[in-house]
């Protein structure tokens, strides 16, 4: 055992029970290699029911028009554009588990950042449906790629802000994609080799790009992963940086404000990890994974739900101080007369109560512990995150410069609510999918916390500790050329 | 020892060969060279050569067939113009109509007339939509069968006519100013002995008709001449929007309000009406009344001004004063006042009369010399022959462009009337209400179909020649009246021979059709005024309710008396005051609101379903639903006529609103009043569509700017140094307002720089504009479903905003209200927010500073439009115009009426120069660039330089310049410092120059003139200093009065 490895015994275990390796394995790979039960049938099929009737809605809006939603000529962006932000922030939470995580050696991480990741392809899918399917003109959605053409050549135009979005998201996305598939491949092949059929073995043999666990893959793995890692970490904090740049860049009163980025990044992270805990808490009871997903990992989380919430809060106290202090006619309006009070102020207020205030709540150990509590904690979070983006765009949109052209109320119509549901539906059919197909716990990951900071292993520290020191070191010092060997296999 | 073995993977435990190979590579860098790269991009090339062939499918060939013998005039994509007039309900308004490939596609007015000057209405404007309207009857009908020839027609009638000896024949039409048609109307009567020719006007002016007939002996209407009034006092009169020759009296009302920045001076215009019209809202100063009381306030005033009479003291102080102030202000302006009364009321004209001759004004700014002749009918007589009917003692009737069974307060009498006719023939345009009752249809042309005149005043001709071959099988109305008296020319031959014989030449005639208008002015005269009708009038007029509901019927700007009700640009322009479209509704006051328990607060304004009431008047019932506004009489609930037509008037019209014809009143004149109305509220509510749905500015002075004559006089620099501020603060460096605020480089503009001015002094509010935009640019009709949900396209809309004051005890003061309106457009921004958010460039910057809109490249992100501070982006939601790919798939998802815009004859006036865009497309407007690059082509064609306007050339003149009546609107090249848009920036308007949201730095190139009000109440935001001094004066005065006391 080497010392650089000790960890306090006041740290909980990452993994409890006393797991060894093929339990690990077993636990993690065992419901992929059984039938389904039922109810992962009937989440898996009204999922494709939310995703069939996404797919008539937005049938609807491309065949007649964006007049088929509710947005107007005052309100020019409503629930679309609402939910892109929505579910671009919950997709911040997967890349920031797996990167910024893995780069500051936070071994809790492990535990979930598979799922996360997963997480965040599926809700990163989600909300590229959004910028594309609220285009007027779908079909001419190419025009914002910079493809050499004979029309000039004519390109689009770098100063837009959407244009930076489709760069931003198609990145995002891409090395979201390649990293999450990248770890995924030391899984991959375990369930290969486990195989008991021939086209499981055949399939996840195509799957596992032909993984053999030979050192150099490993190599290439780790390098690849560290890679990726430092790619994405300035790729969590510029998406919603460039998302948030949509509004801040505009002369819209209420968009129009320079604390918008890490007001946004703080927000995403915010919501990412509700939506983790979401999932999570669901996961790890259905598919018994309460060892690997441990009150410690939901602690962990909740806390940077409390930190992200608080800094959230900060940002909208300073947004209402900004417009204060202005003396911006304009401004003062829209963030006293028509944010906070005004036909939308419900939602304003709604944001608040479960983005700020309620969030506090997890200043209690005891509640950031209990697991009910955080279900519904993070449900409300992420109702809250939506209300913000919406009383950002809608509630900014719906009363600005000429007092002539403020707009009627705004309800979305069945299609536009519609459009929403199916990315639901799109979500969770990804995720079912998922989670019967794909090892949701990084088992290789689990694998080499397992030894430094599983139960078992604490276990053994207990009695290690008890121990006096002078033996303590003639037994490191006997046992010093062995442990790199063991160093070795670990990996 | 136990050997302890770590492995990874069986192949390790056990050494196989497979395994032994591989760990021999494991370090080998080299790549596999057999790797198949060239196949790979022969995979690629061929699949991308496969799919752009299969891509690439037929595209249809559509032929098209030259002229085979051109004719000399047409040459295909250049429009021809030609004078003409447009007609309807008596209006006659010079026009030039512009036909492309021999389609009527847009209607001018014609500058040569001195009575209009160019100016138009959304009603003419509008006009060349009924042409092809689809309701139009496409053959004559007899007992609603189609009838195959005109001859067969002529026979039945002829048998017909036969029949009905010594019964009545009666020709029910409306006014009818036309000097060849009354005298085709002459001989037609002289064939049948006994013959009568009633004329009907459904929004009557037989009151003031019938008072001049006892004033001045003659049943006529004398020229207004409100140019000439220094102050004018307006009775009920709507005379901007509605009231007998709008266009002329709004042309010569802005005349009035100019403002010269040297010498600041223009009329006072003071108003009393119970419902806050058009031409109230445009008032200095305005005051309320119940129309019962019309006659007392006419009195009053008359008492004021001098008259000799006791008038029945008024109730309201408020009112009193307004008297007070009237009075004194055309005592102080003499002969040059001007008071019109909007009454049907003999009564109230006589004392109108009375206080015109009292004031001096006859002479001066009213005109004997010149009559005008839009409104000749006759109530009594129109109510007698209704009796005659129901006697059984007419025993034909021809109807031409009159509709009683809509219109006649007494529909069902004259319904029953018309059945016992045994020979009844309308000559309308359409089955309308009265049409399909009567046993013989034989339609008109339409004005733009015909040959015909019109004398709107006496000596002020103006021709009407076709400009397309009738498009059904129509005939000319005179023509049917000549063959049925025996006469078989047809009546465009006759109209020559009639015409040519008094012109003399054929060059005289050939220059008066061309040039549309012959005017022989007579010079002016006072009238001879007798006052005995006047003492015994005013002997009755008592001081009129003072309690109930009140109910006042009004013709809407655009729908008039419901005519046009079946032209959807008509029904979805906003209303100037309401900005409602599509309906009719019940106006009523804040007050009456807060009675029914309809709180006006932020839901209400937001929510387009509007509470419903019920009215009940006698034995009459409706419900409506409401819209509250303010500057209504407290008691009055006004309601527009014109709406509720039957279902064959055409897909636009039916179905819209209610009839509230029936509660019209017949006391001698018809009465457009109702006292003694009760008004309920009822649980239902009904959506109405209105485009605007806060009314006030609340205070945003960035936006518009208002003044008070006097405040402008006292400072005229106000505005001047607040612009110069925003340059100290903004542009501290250079003095460069415009190069320093910002980070991108300025656009060169190396030719012309266009540039808009509109003086919110001019601008009535009337909505010309708008409809002209509309017919100009293609603009689509999106129905009612769509404006509800704020979808309508108008390019070019007028903001009307409400301003009210807040008394001393914190209570807004309703009734001390200012009105303005501003015509919002694109305003092509400099540094504009648009242009840089599209992600595909599809809005640009063009090198003559128009902000430019490229439809195929655009996506429909509708970023642009949400950064637009001004709002003026439209998007296209849906398939308008039917110019999608997907064919014709907006069947149940639009209303009607936009399937009846996209109907194969309707689109024939659409204007080929402008793209009609498809749906998820970004418009708004362009400056109307296809006239831009039409002027400089002729300029570049006759080598010389453009001309826009300095020295009154003109090459180019936007759609909403030329329409609109009061010349507020000036367009240019702002690089020509000679140009008029040039001068008013510069120098001519300096002080009254701003540019809406300036602040924003996105340099607009249109500017506004700050609107100006001649009045001694507050106007506009006053600044903190200057309201507690005002307020401290105001304290002074009133212990003065007290003290008087």
């Amino acid at each position: 055992m080497s010392l650089t490895k000790y960890e306090s015994q006041l740290r909980e275990p990452l993994v409890n029970g006393n797991k060894t390796y093929g339990q690990v394995t077993n636990d993690i790979v065992h419901t992929i290699e059984v039938k389904p039960t039922r109810l992962w049938y009937i989440g898996f099929y009204v999922s494709v029911a939310f995703l069939l009737f996404g797919v008539y809605s937005v049938y609807r809006e491309v065949t007649y028009g964006i007049g088929q939603w509710n947005v107007n000529r005052t309100i020019g962006w409503g629930w679309d554009i609402t939910n892109f932000v929505w579910w671009v922030g919950i997709g911040h939470a997967g890349t920031l588990i797996s990167a910024i995580l893995l780069l500051f050696r936070q071994g809790w991480r492990t535990g979930v950042n598979r799922a996360a990741e997963a997480m965040t392809i599926f809700a990163v899918m989600c909300a590229g449906q959004f910028p594309i399917f609220h285009m007027g003109r779908v079909w001419m959605a190419f025009f914002t790629l910079p493809y050499p053409n004979t029309r000039g050549p004519l390109w689009p135009n770098f100063n837009s802000p959407l244009l930076w979005d489709v760069f931003a998201i198609s990145t995002y996305f891409t090395v979201s994609l390649l990293f999450w598939y990248s770890g995924l491949l030391p899984d991959l092949a375990t369930v290969r080799d486990r195989a008991k059929t021939k086209l499981r073995k055949h399939l996840y043999g195509l799957a596992s790009f032909g993984w053999s666990g030979s050192t150099k893959h490993w190599q290439r793995h780790e390098s690849l992963s560290l890679v990726l890692a430092g790619l994405s970490t300035p790729l969590v904090l510029s998406v919603h940086t460039i998302v948030s740049f949509d509004f801040a860049t505009s002369v819209v009163p209420g968009w129009h404000t320079t604390i918008f980025p890490p007001y946004f990044v703080a927000g995403a992270i915010f919501s990412g990890f509700a939506m983790v805990q979401t999932l999570m808490l669901i996961t790890r009871k259905v598919m018994n994974l309460q060892d690997y997903i441990t009150l410690g990992h939901i602690e962990a989380m909740n806390k940077v739900i409390v930190l992200t919430g608080s800094i959230v809060g900060c940002a909208y106290l300073t947004e209402l101080f900004m417009a204060w202090y202005s003396m911006v006619p304009f401004e003062q309006d829209i963030f006293f007369k028509y944010r906070i009070a005004g036909p939308y102020g419900w939602s304003y207020w709604l944001m608040m109560t479960c983005n700020v205030i309620s969030p506090q709540l997890f200043w209690f150990r005891k509640l950031r512990r209990n697991v009910t509590f955080t279900f519904i904690m993070s449900i409300v979070v992420n109702i809250g995150m939506w209300f913000e983006r919406f009383v950002i765009i809608v509630s900014s949109l719906y009363r600005d410069y000429l007092p002539s052209s403020w707009s009627v109320y705004y309800r979305p119509t069945i299609w536009e609510v519609g459009f929403y549901l199916g990315t639901f539906g799109l979500f969770f059919t990804c995720y079912f999918l998922f989670s019967k197909y794909f090892p949701v716990i990084a088992i290789a990951e689990i694998k080499h916390v397992l030894k430094t900071t599983g139960e078992s292993f604490k276990n053994e520290m207990t009695a290690l500790e008890q121990k006096e020191a002078d033996s303590f070191y003639d037994e490191m010092h006997h046992d010093h050329h062995e442990e790199g060997n063991v160093k070795v296999a670990h990996h | 020892m136990k050997q302890k073995k770590y492995w990874q993977s069986f192949g390790e435990l056990k050494s196989s060969e497979n395994y032994q190979e591989r760990v021999q590579d494991e370090f080998n860098e080299l790549l596999d060279a057999t790797s198949p790269r060239r196949d790979f991009l022969k995979y690629l090339g061929f699949s991308t050569a496969a799919a752009a062939a299969a891509a690439s499918c037929e595209m249809p060939v559509k032929k098209s067939i030259p002229y085979l013998n051109k004719p000399d005039t047409i040459i295909p994509g250049v429009a021809n113009y030609y004078a003409t007039t447009y007609t309807l309900d008596g209006d006659a308004v010079p026009v030039v109509a512009k036909v492309r490939d021999g389609r009527p596609i847009k209607i001018e007015g014609n500058d040569l007339s001195s009575i209009t000057k160019g100016g138009t209405s959304a009603r003419v404007q509008a006009s060349v939509l009924g042409l092809y309207d689809t309701a139009r009857l496409r053959f004559p009908l007899a007992n609603g069968k189609e009838v195959s020839t005109f001859d067969a027609f002529d026979k039945m009638v002829a048998e017909g006519m036969s029949g009905i000896a010594g019964k009545q024949v009666v020709l029910l039409t409306e006014t009818i100013s036309s000097p060849t048609t009354k005298s085709v109307i002459a001989s037609f009567l002289a064939k049948y002995p006994g013959a009568r020719h009633i004329q009907y006007d459904a929004l009557s002016a037989s009151g003031l008709l019938n008072a001049n007939q006892a004033s001045f002996g003659k049943r006529a209407i004398p020229s207004y001449q409100f140019d000439k009034a220094k102050t004018i006092v307006g009775l009920e009169a709507d005379f901007l929007g509605t009231w007998l020759s709008p266009v002329e009296y709004a042309r010569q009302y802005a005349a009035g309000r100019k403002i010269d920045q040297k010498n600041p001076a223009m009329s006072k215009h003071i108003q009393f009406e119970g419902m806050l019209s058009l031409t109230g809202a445009n008032a200095d100063d305005r005051f309320v009344h119940r129309p019962s009381e019309a006659a007392a306030v006419a009195l009053n005033l008359y008492a004021a001004i001098g008259g000799s009479v006791s008038a029945p003291a008024l109730s309201d102080d408020r009112l009193k004063k307004g008297i007070k102030l009237a009075a004194d202000a055309l005592k102080a302006s003499g002969s040059a006042s001007l008071v019109v009364s909007g009454s049907n009321d003999v009564t109230v004209q006589l004392i109108v009369n009375a206080i015109n001759q009292q004031l001096g004004a006859y002479g001066n700014t009213i005109d004997w010399g010149t009559t005008l002749n839009t409104r000749q009918g006759d109530d009594a007589a129109m109510v007698q022959l209704v009796k005659d009917m129901n006697d059984g003692a007419v025993g034909a009737l021809l109807i031409h462009g009159v509709n009683p069974v809509y219109d006649y307060f007494d529909a069902k009498k004259f319904e029953s009337g018309l059945a016992k006719v045994a020979v009844s023939v309308s000559f309308n345009d359409r089955e309308d209400e009265t049409s399909v009752l009567c046993k013989f249809q034989i339609a008109d042309h339409h004005f733009l179909e015909s040959w015909g005149d019109a004398e709107m005043k006496s000596g002020y001709l103006s021709f009407i020649q076709p400009t397309i071959a009738p498009l059904f099988k129509t005939r000319a109305f005179q023509t049917s009246l000549l063959k049925w008296s025996g006469n078989d020319t047809s009546y465009g031959d006759y109209f020559k021979q009639y015409w040519s014989s008094k012109f003399g030449s054929q060059d005289a005639w050939d220059k008066a059709l061309r040039d549309g208008v012959v005017e022989t002015p007579a010079s002016t005269s006072a009238g001879s005024y007798s006052g005995s009708a006047f003492a015994s009038a005013a002997s009755t007029v008592t001081a009129g309710k003072n309690s109930g509901k009140e109910i006042v019927l009004y013709s809407k700007v655009a729908l008039g008396a419901g005519k046009e009700a079946n032209n959807p640009w008509l029904q979805e322009m906003p209303d100037p005051i309401t900005k409602a479209t599509w309906d009719n509704y019940a106006v009523i006051s804040f007050a009456t609101a807060k009675e029914l328990g309809i709180a006006v607060d932020d839901n209400y304004e937001v929510e387009v379903k509007k509470p419903v009431v019920k009215i009940t008047v006698g034995k009459n019932e409706l419900t409506l639903p409401v819209l509250v506004v303010p500057g209504m009489h407290k008691d009055v609930i006004a309601i527009a006529v014109g709406y509720g037509r039957s279902e064959k008037t055409g897909k636009a019209a039916a179905n819209v609103g209610q009839n509230v014809f029936n509660l019209v009143s017949f006391n001698n004149t018809f009465s457009y009043s109702v006292a003694n109305a009760a008004v309920e509220k009822t649980k239902e509510t009904f959506k109405l569509a209105y485009t605007q749905t806060h009314n006030q500015y609340e205070g945003r002075d960035e936006v518009i700017r208002e003044f008070a004559l006097n405040e402008f006089k006292k400072n005229p620099t106000i505005l001047k140094d607040k612009r110069d501020e925003l340059v100290e603060t903004f542009a501290k460096e250079t003095g460069d307002y415009r190069a320093e605020g910002t980070l991108y480089p300025n656009h060169p503009y190396p030719g012309a720089k266009w540039g808009m001015s509109i003086d919110l002094n001019s601008c009535i509010g009337c909505g010309a504009c708008t409809v002209a935009c509309t017919s100009e640019n293609n603009v689509a009709v999106v129905g009612k479903s769509e404006v509800l949900r704020s979808h309508e396209m108008h390019w070019l809309r007028i903001d009307r905003y409400y301003a009210t004051y807040r008394d001393e005890s914190g209570n807004d003061n309703l009734d001390d209200l200012n009105v303005v309106f501003m015509p919002m457009l694109c305003q092509h921004c400099d540094n504009a927010p648009c242009e840089n958010v599209c992600p595909v460039n599809a809005t640009n910057h063009s090198s003559e500073g128009l902000n430019q809109m490229t439809y195929n490249r655009c996506i429909g992100t509708r970023y642009c439009a949400n950064n637009c501070p001004y709002k003026v982006r439209r998007f296209n939601w849906a398939d308008y115009y039917g110019a999608d790919s997907f064919p014709d798939n907006q069947r149940g998802k639009l209303d009607d009426s936009v399937m009846m815009m996209n109907e194969d004859l309707t689109r024939m006036v659409l204007n080929p120069d402008v793209t009609v865009r498809s749906r998820g497309v970004i418009e708004k407007c362009s400056f109307c660039v296809q006239r831009l690059q039409e002027g400089k082509l002729k300029a570049k064609k006759e080598n010389r330089p453009l001309e826009t306007g300095a020295d009154g050339k003109w090459d180019i003149k936007t759609a909403c310049q030329q329409a609109c009546p009061t010349n507020a609107i000036v367009f240019g090249n702002v690089n020509d410092k000679n140009s008029p848009v040039s001068k008013i920036r510069n120098e001519e308007q300096t002080n009254r120059l701003f540019y809406s949201l300036e602040q924003l730095h996105v340099l607009p190139s249109v500017s506004y003139l700050a609107k100006i009000r001649n009045t001694d109440r507050q106007v506009g935001i006053v600044e903190e200093e200057h309201a507690a001094e005002a307020e401290h004066a105001e304290h002074k005065e009133e212990k003065k009065e007290a003290a008087a006391h």
